[in-house]
């Protein structure tokens, strides 16, 4: 034992001074120190731009284009951003009925082809004793003699064809093959006409588009301009801006509303089981893993039997519900061990022993310190709900046919990927751009919000 | 410590040098490990199954070809198949009395010759006909099937088919024992057929899967498992089944015992895969695992650009819109009706609303398909040309509201189907009416089983309706609107067309018969009592090395008997 003395002077108070440490630089909150950081972090900064981006381009752009994404633009279907959107007015269709001196100046086209009609007529074939079969292509006929779509086999006397089908403004070639008795084709006895057709229209149909006023009298050959698609039609001339844009609610609303739900229960989950421990914490853990077990898609599919929702009707609630029931214990798990972590922590002790209460001790010291975790928790989940919620859609389980959504909008343009890839190349690009930077956004918050990397320059 | 000299790298900027280089250094290893792997598997994979990898769609050296079917054969009993699959392969292993040849004419199978008269049939057997398992086919063998197929207690859905034959219905029927039924062997070479009434076209029918042979021993030995297995079977035609793995594939080779050896040239049919995916179908045609397949309206650019030989056929069925003759409905006049054929546009319907290839706008109730005397009917009775005329169209409608008494027709009645499809016709027949007749529609959407009830109960004005061959004979669609036919659901009467109708069924010389069906198509034209709006079609590709493959209507549909592979051939 050392001998000390204590005087009365020991216990005298210290008398306060104006200013003990000099503060250097000024006085950060944690949040505005995460700020900080978090702009300085360019990848994450660009990724919130995204974002913020995004957000606008689905709130505010359907205000800006206001163009119904389901309404059917028949003349346009399928059509490539840029592409020509000219239309000559024409007459109402009238049936042909050819007669027989149709001219002989072999394969040729009886008027300029047009989306209307694509009328042919040929000569006479001798060795034609089965008629013939009349084929149209959109590829040039090469040595592999693929004529294309077999359109009508003709009787002998029949040396004319009028095509309706389906006729779009571009390139075709039209092959007339002779057949022999038995039906067979005549492989030397073809000819070829290519021939361009242009896009035309009816005056009834130009006085429904409103381009024609229905006591106006039409001027055949007038030249139109359709609507103006940015991004291009999709199979059923539906506007794909439009389109993208009503969808991203689908799936910014499941992206955004889902998580925020299942995180917070998570986290009123997490932090009981944390903060009271023992048993208690044992029991709401092993339910936690129960329920990690559970296969996302099977409930899915059997909340939409409960539900009694059918093929075609809109998946969105009881992919709602799955997410929320399934997917909560990831972030309990997480904030439960960050918990753990801080109540063993000194500050809490110090805190207890100055006679905080419970609700304080949360609210005041551990919710805030878990806040980063659940920010990043939020922020990752966010894009996997999108992406949930697209892949959901592109099998067939998610929104109901009329309404768009990025995924349903893949599924549908991907049976065309090869004649028209727009129709899956912007939904793709906009999912794999917003998953993209939510990712990219959660990597930089969670640096920023580390406290400890706080003194780190 | 060692006096080692640490090169200190300098900063962040030569770290991040060190770490682009390690991550190229693993990314080089795993991309040469992932190649090695699969190659490594690839091999494996190929010493384990040569026989499932090596399938090609068309092998020109083991003359094999490799085929998928939307659907597994629930079983291969012919006396109860009625789906396409079973069809389809009973088609290449089994062979009755008469088949199909391949420009859709009859002709002798295991029967030599045959004679059909007014109230007898007669077939001789060929002597070299033989089983899979080197027995001889008798006629006993076809006494043997065609009783079990009329039992009762078989419950055969096609047992109608067999009901020309003498005291047919009422064994099906179970009035009479199976032994009373009209057809006994002479000899085993020699099988005796008494008909019900005289028939036109039993020829036609003896060639359906419903006819074909089944050996009784053979048949009592499998316990009722006769054509659950490759092995429960007996096989008559030019393949047998020699594998059949369920749910998963069948392999058809070449029978050594089919008397018609030199007109069969493929050694093996491999159906390799079971699916009705058409998209995989596809993928499979092109990657040249399937020598076959149909193509959906979406694949079509994509054939084109393939440069594949795209081909068409007809399903068989034809769809028109159909009218009921109901005294109180005003679709019971004529000139209402005629009006209405008048503005229907039905080119305008396949070609600019429901775009489908394949299909062929319908100009009358008998298909394109249909055979005729000497060529398809159709080609030797031309349909009734209708020339579209609205202004006809408005003075036709005049005169039906005079003879009607009505300022206006009243909103008729279209009873649809619940598919898109029947959606699409169904709104543009009123769009039609409504623009170019002023004509009000209601369109009535149900479901197949209460459109049906619907129909009966005469609950419609105008009706979308289909109907499908039932054998290859312009009377499965002649005597539709018989005043009798129960499928005549508008009640259709007109006494002209009841006598054709008899006339067609009664007479057995072919000329005059095609004369009366020729009758039968002016008569629903001039009388408008449908009207045809197309007939159902699909587009398909065959791999170019293989020919003679035979589309039918009827029957083993797609047939691959006689085909053949020729390499020389784009």
């Amino acid at each position: 034992m050392t001998d000390q003395s204590l005087a009365p002077d020991a216990f005298k108070r210290i008398e306060q001074t104006a200013q003990i440490h000099g503060i250097s630089r000024p006085s950060l909150s944690y949040w505005q120190d995460a700020w900080i950081r978090l702009k300085a972090n360019r990848r994450a900064l660009y990724s919130l731009y995204l974002v913020v981006g995004l957000l606008l381009f689905t709130f505010l752009g359907p205000l800006i284009w206001q163009i119904d994404p389901s309404v059917q633009d028949v003349d346009q279907i399928s059509q490539p951003p840029f592409a020509s959107r000219t239309v000559q007015l024409v007459p109402e269709y009238q049936p042909w009925y050819p007669s027989d001196e149709l001219s002989g100046t072999g394969l040729n086209f009886v008027a300029p082809p047009t989306t209307q009609y694509v009328r042919l007529t040929w000569d006479k074939n001798p060795a034609a004793t089965g008629g013939y079969r009349v084929y149209r292509n959109l590829f040039p006929i090469g040595v592999e003699r693929a004529y294309g779509l077999p359109l009508k086999e003709t009787g002998v006397a029949e040396n004319f064809f009028e095509d309706r089908l389906d006729l779009k403004p571009r390139n075709y070639f039209y092959s007339i093959v002779a057949l022999d008795d038995d039906g067979n084709e005549l492989h030397d006895q073809v000819e070829t006409i290519e021939g361009e057709v242009i896009r035309v229209m009816a005056p009834r149909e130009a006085i429904s588009r409103g381009m024609l006023d229905a006591d106006e009298a039409p001027v055949f050959g007038t030249q139109y301009t359709l609507p103006l698609h940015p991004l291009g039609t999709d199979y059923l001339g539906r506007d794909m801006l439009a389109r993208l844009m009503h969808g991203a609610r689908v799936s910014l609303f499941i992206g955004f509303f889902a998580p925020f739900i299942f995180v917070l229960v998570g986290v009123a989950y997490g932090s009981v089981a944390g903060f009271l421990g023992g048993m208690t914490d044992q029991a709401l853990m092993r339910f936690a893993d129960f329920v990690v077990a559970l296969p996302f898609l099977l409930f899915m599919i059997l909340f939409k039997v409960v539900f009694a929702i059918g093929p075609g009707e809109s998946g969105i609630m009881p992919m709602l519900l799955a997410m929320v029931l399934l997917l909560w214990p990831a972030t309990a798990r997480l904030v439960r061990g960050q918990i753990l972590q801080i109540r063993e922590e000194g500050y809490i002790s110090a805190s207890r022993l100055l006679g905080a209460k419970t609700n304080y001790l949360v609210l005041r010291h551990m919710i805030p310190n878990t806040m980063g975790v659940i920010l990043v928790t939020i922020t990752f989940a966010v894009p996997s709900a999108i992406f949930t919620e697209a892949f959901l859609s592109f099998i067939g389980m998610g929104v109901a046919p009329p309404t768009p959504s990025w995924g349903s909008m893949c599924n549908e343009g991907i049976k065309t990927m090869l004649t028209t890839p727009h129709e899956l190349i912007f939904p793709a690009l906009l999912i794999s751009v917003t998953v993209l930077a939510f990712n990219l956004l959660g990597d930089g918050l969670r640096d920023a919000l580390d406290a400890r990397m706080r003194n780190r320059e | 410590m060692s006096d080692v000299n640490y090169t200190q790298p300098d900063g962040e900027e030569s770290f991040a040098k060190a770490a682009g280089k390690q991550l190229l250094g693993f990314g080089l290893a795993t991309v040469v490990f992932f190649g090695l792997l699969m190659w490594g598997l690839q091999t494996l994979a190929s010493m384990v199954g040569s026989s499932t990898v090596s399938a090609k769609a068309v092998d020109a050296e083991n003359q094999s070809i490799t085929i998928a079917i939307a659907t597994e054969p629930p079983q291969m009993d012919s006396t109860l198949a009625t789906d396409a699959s079973s069809g389809m392969i009973l088609g290449h292993v089994m062979e009755g009395l008469l088949r199909n040849s391949m420009d859709d004419k009859i002709e002798a199978a295991i029967a030599e010759r045959w004679e059909i008269n007014a109230t007898q049939a007669t077939f001789w057997l060929r002597d070299d006909a033989r089983w899979s398992d080197g027995e001889p086919i008798t006629a006993h063998d076809f006494v043997f099937a065609w009783r079990s197929a009329l039992k009762p207690e078989n419950a055969s859905e096609y047992a109608f088919l067999l009901y020309p034959i003498k005291n047919g219905r009422a064994v099906n029927e179970g009035d009479l024992p199976y032994t009373e039924l009209g057809v006994r062997a002479v000899d085993d070479q020699t099988l005796v057929v008494d008909l019900e009434r005289p028939i036109a076209f039993f020829d036609k029918l003896v060639a359906f899967p419903t006819y074909l042979p089944i050996r009784e021993d053979f048949y009592n030995a499998t316990n009722g498992r006769f054509g659950a297995d490759a092995w429960e079977m007996l096989y008559s035609g030019p393949f047998m089944i020699t594998s059949w793995v369920h749910g998963s594939s069948l392999l058809l080779e070449r029978n050594p015992y089919y008397w018609d050896q030199d007109s069969i040239s493929l050694q093996q049919i491999n159906i390799g895969y079971i699916t009705s995916d058409g998209t995989a179908k596809l993928n499979f045609f092109k990657d040249n695992k399937i020598a076959f397949t149909t193509l959906l309206a979406e694949n079509l650019t994509n054939a084109m650009a393939q440069r594949w030989h795209i081909e068409r056929t007809q399903d068989g069925t034809v769809f028109f819109l159909d009218f009921n003759h109901r005294p109180d409905h005003v679709t019971s006049n004529r000139n209402l009706r005629k009006a209405l054929q008048l503005v229907l546009d039905m080119e305008e319907l396949v070609y600019k609303v429901t775009k489908l290839p394949g299909y062929i706008p319908g100009e009358s109730l008998f298909p394109t398909w249909l055979q005729g005397v000497e060529d398809k009917f159709r080609k030797e009775y031309p349909a009734p040309e209708l020339i579209l005329d609205r202004d006809e169209a408005l003075r036709h409608l005049e005169l039906a509201k005079q003879e009607l008494g009505i300022d206006e027709i009243p909103e008729l009645i279209l009873l649809s189907g619940d598919n898109p499809l029947s959606s699409l016709q169904s709104e543009w027949v009123q769009e039609v009416l409504r623009t170019k007749l002023g004509i009000s529609v209601k369109i009535d959407k149900q479901i197949f089983k209460q459109r049906l009830a619907k129909m009966t109960a005469g609950e419609f004005d105008m009706v979308l309706a289909g109907w499908g061959p039932d054998y290859d004979d312009p009377l499965t669609f002649g005597d539709l609107y018989a005043s009798w036919n129960k499928n005549n659901r508008g009640l259709y009467n007109n006494p002209e067309m009841d006598r054709l109708i008899e006339q067609a069924q009664n007479s057995v010389v072919p000329r005059e018969r095609m004369e009366t069906f020729a009758a039968i198509q002016q008569l629903l034209f001039d009388d408008v009592a449908q009207l045809p709006m197309y007939e159902r079609g699909v587009t398909f590709v065959i791999h170019p090395h293989l020919k003679n493959v035979k589309q039918r209507v009827i029957g083993a549909s797609t047939d691959f008997t006689r085909a053949y592979i020729d390499t020389t051939a784009y």
